[in-house]
């Protein structure tokens, strides 16, 4: 097995997961579990196919798709927000909406519910191949991935920065840690909440762009297949840490890259997929057993007859 | 005279929210069909043109309403199970594997036992949520969620590898014994009487909810945990036992689809019938018979939806598409919030 196309395929596999798994953590330090992030990708991932297609501009199709994804998840905000609609319920709904209307743009504009495949695509910048042949090993994995991917791996410190090293962030932790004592400091909780959705939006929408426009260049009904949820899997596995959970996503990117090439050797696939799912749940396990053995009293011993 | 005052407040909140979607998508297909009418008279009505039409309406209905139902169960209990779909997935799956296992078995034996190893399996799918949350207070909606993928990841890789029919290009398993086929509904050849039991489960749970110390029970628990606990009742297993009777019913209704509609388990058998009913369970306020009544306005739809795309070219993802809009809607309040 070649280790630098291997490693090109784990950082192409992950990219999603980890701009996915981001949307969900910044929702997630405002207490807000982000299951919408799936509608999100879908409607990116459609916006990119479409208007690349139209205008015949990478840019252009990257932009929009940023940008719906962005108006979907300020729609999610003001529904929850200001109409107080649940937040999970409407979530679901928001993913209900976007396979549906998707879909059905699919089958009214364009008239094929198989898909949307155009026939030439523009490209996406890629780093040029030999740039970095000085690098061993990783420069070759790196060469020929697309600016969406640089973009996702950027994200990881420019979120820990944001989170911890700016007074924005730190009102939004402070608004997802305690509600009511981070409006009685002044915090505009309501407003917090919306940026974090806002910004897990624009992440979502680079997800769904690299899905569909970076190797494939067509959009298929439901094509994120739940890596909106693999996101939300490597958050909570990560415990919403920035490095953790790109660690997490990596991983996962990782499994399922892993799982492409051992098909080879006969293990079934749907058990490397369900990796990240099962992981996901332990880690939640693990973090929550954790917490409740050290808020356990100590235990009294008898003494002896 | 009260009663009929209080039935009306009750369904008001959610028959507004069905007529407004209603609206909102004869708008759209107005905008886009000349025949709006047409379209939407096929997507209510032509489930009554025929009887194998309504024979169709009435196997949609009986997976939905019988999710819901368990979805009534668990929210009563204070637990978001958005597992639904594992929990139909794992029962159809054990009910198909039991009754491959035992084909020489007399049906009248095999007939429950399929449908006790479906249920069963639900049950288990349910419970396993449930005890992490009590156990350690690990957040439902994301175990029940990712608990749905390992279950379709399971079930598809059983139906792959261990009971495909090779003979037929598909992932679908062979045929259960022609015995144990459910029996037709009374009056409509092509339904079978899963549609029946799911009716009568619907009163049960009525009174199992509202009728019986159980219920209370489960009720109080869902109200306040730690109250109910404080109380003497003993909270935590009712809302175990209420997952468990959750997940049991989405097993049955895969047992019972795999007995009386697909006669075998096929992969993505299920047009996502899990969240579909949890959103039936929510627009009938989880209450049992207001659910059985949402289904089956759900189901209409859903069914109709084929003859609208037929009758008028209107793509059936409408209906999607206005499901989409209505979860999207449904928990929203008219009155905005002020704080900023």
């Amino acid at each position: 097995m070649d280790i630098s196309s291997f490693l090109g395929s784990v950082i192409e596999q992950s990219t999603p997961i980890l701009l996915a798994a981001l949307a969900a953590m910044i929702t997630l330090r405002a207490n807000i579990l982000n299951i919408a992030v799936e509608g999100m990708m879908l409607t990116a991932a459609f916006v990119a196919i479409a208007v690349g297609d139209a205008t015949g501009s990478a840019a252009l199709a990257l932009l929009a798709a940023v940008v719906a994804s962005v108006l979907v998840s300020l729609l999610l905000a003001i529904v929850t927000l200001v109409f107080r609609a649940d937040f999970i319920v409407a979530g679901l709904g928001l993913n209900l909406l976007a396979a549906g209307g998707t879909l059905f743009m699919l089958e009214k504009v364009y008239e094929n519910p198989g898909g949307l495949r155009p026939i030439t695509f523009p490209e996406l910048w890629r780093v040029p191949e030999g740039s970095l042949s000085f690098l061993p090993v990783v420069g070759r994995a790196i060469e020929g991935q697309s600016v969406i991917v640089l973009l996702a791996f950027l994200a990881v410190p420019a979120c820990q920065i944001f989170l911890y090293r700016t007074p924005t962030g730190s009102y939004l932790r402070a608004a997802g840690e305690d509600e009511a004592a981070a409006a009685s400091a002044g915090i505009r909780v309501g407003r917090m909440k919306a940026l974090a959705v806002a910004i897990s939006g624009l992440l979502a929408g680079l997800a769904g762009a690299q899905l569909a426009m970076d190797r494939l260049h067509f959009f298929l009904p439901d094509m994120t297949s739940g890596r909106g949820f693999i996101g939300l899997a490597a958050t909570l596995f990560g415990g919403g840490l920035p490095y953790a959970t790109a660690g997490a996503s990596i991983l996962f990117g990782f499994f399922g890259a892993l799982g492409d090439r051992l098909q080879v050797f006969a293990i079934p696939s749907q058990f490397v997929l369900m990796i990240p799912y099962v992981a996901a749940i332990l880690g939640l396990v693990v973090a929550r057993w954790r917490k409740v053995a050290s808020q356990r009293p100590a235990a009294v011993k008898e003494a002896a007859p | 005279m009260k009663a009929i005052r209080q039935f009306f407040e009750a369904v008001r909140a959610p028959l507004g929210a069905i007529l407004l979607t209603m609206g909102l998508g004869f708008l759209l297909v107005a905008a886009i069909n000349d025949e709006p009418v047409l379209a939407y008279r096929e997507l209510l009505f032509a489930n009554f043109d025929s009887l194998s039409n309504f024979a169709l309406f009435l196997n949609r209905a009986t997976p939905i309403t019988l999710i819901a139902l368990g979805v009534v169960f668990a929210f009563r209990a204070g637990f978001f199970n958005a597992g639904g779909e594992g929990q139909l997935y794992l029962g159809a799956m054990a009910a198909t594997l039991v009754a491959l296992a035992l084909p020489a078995l007399h049906p009248v034996l095999l007939i429950p036992l399929t449908v006790a190893a479906g249920i069963a399996a639900g049950a288990f799918w349910g419970w396993v949520p449930a005890t992490l949350k009590i156990r350690l207070g690990v957040d439902e909606v994301v175990t029940t969620l990712m608990l749905n993928f390992v279950a379709l990841l399971i079930t598809s890789y059983i139906v792959n590898h261990l009971i495909r029919d090779t003979t037929t290009y598909g992932a679908i398993s062979l045929m259960i014994p022609k015995s144990i086929w459910l029996p037709p509904f009374p009056g409509v050849p092509g339904a079978t009487i899963g549609f029946l039991v799911a009716v009568i489960l619907a009163f049960v749970a009525w009174i199992a909810i509202f009728r019986t110390e159980w219920g209370a029970e489960i009720r109080a628990a869902g109200t306040n945990l730690r109250f109910a606990e404080a109380v003497g009742t003993p909270a935590r297993q009712r809302v175990i036992g209420a997952m468990l009777v959750s997940g049991g019913f989405g097993g049955l209704a895969g047992a019972l689809y795999v007995l009386g509609v697909g006669h075998r388990f096929e992969q993505n058998f299920s047009p996502a019938y899990g969240l579909v009913a949890l959103t039936v369970a929510l627009l009938a306020r989880i209450h049992p018979l207001g659910a059985l009544a949402t289904a089956l306005f759900y189901a209409l739809m859903l069914n109709g939806a084929a003859y609208m795309q037929i009758a008028t070219d209107v793509p059936r993802s409408l209906v999607n598409l206005l499901t989409g809009m209505l979860v999207f809607l449904m928990t929203a309040r008219l009155r905005p919030s002020v704080r900023g």
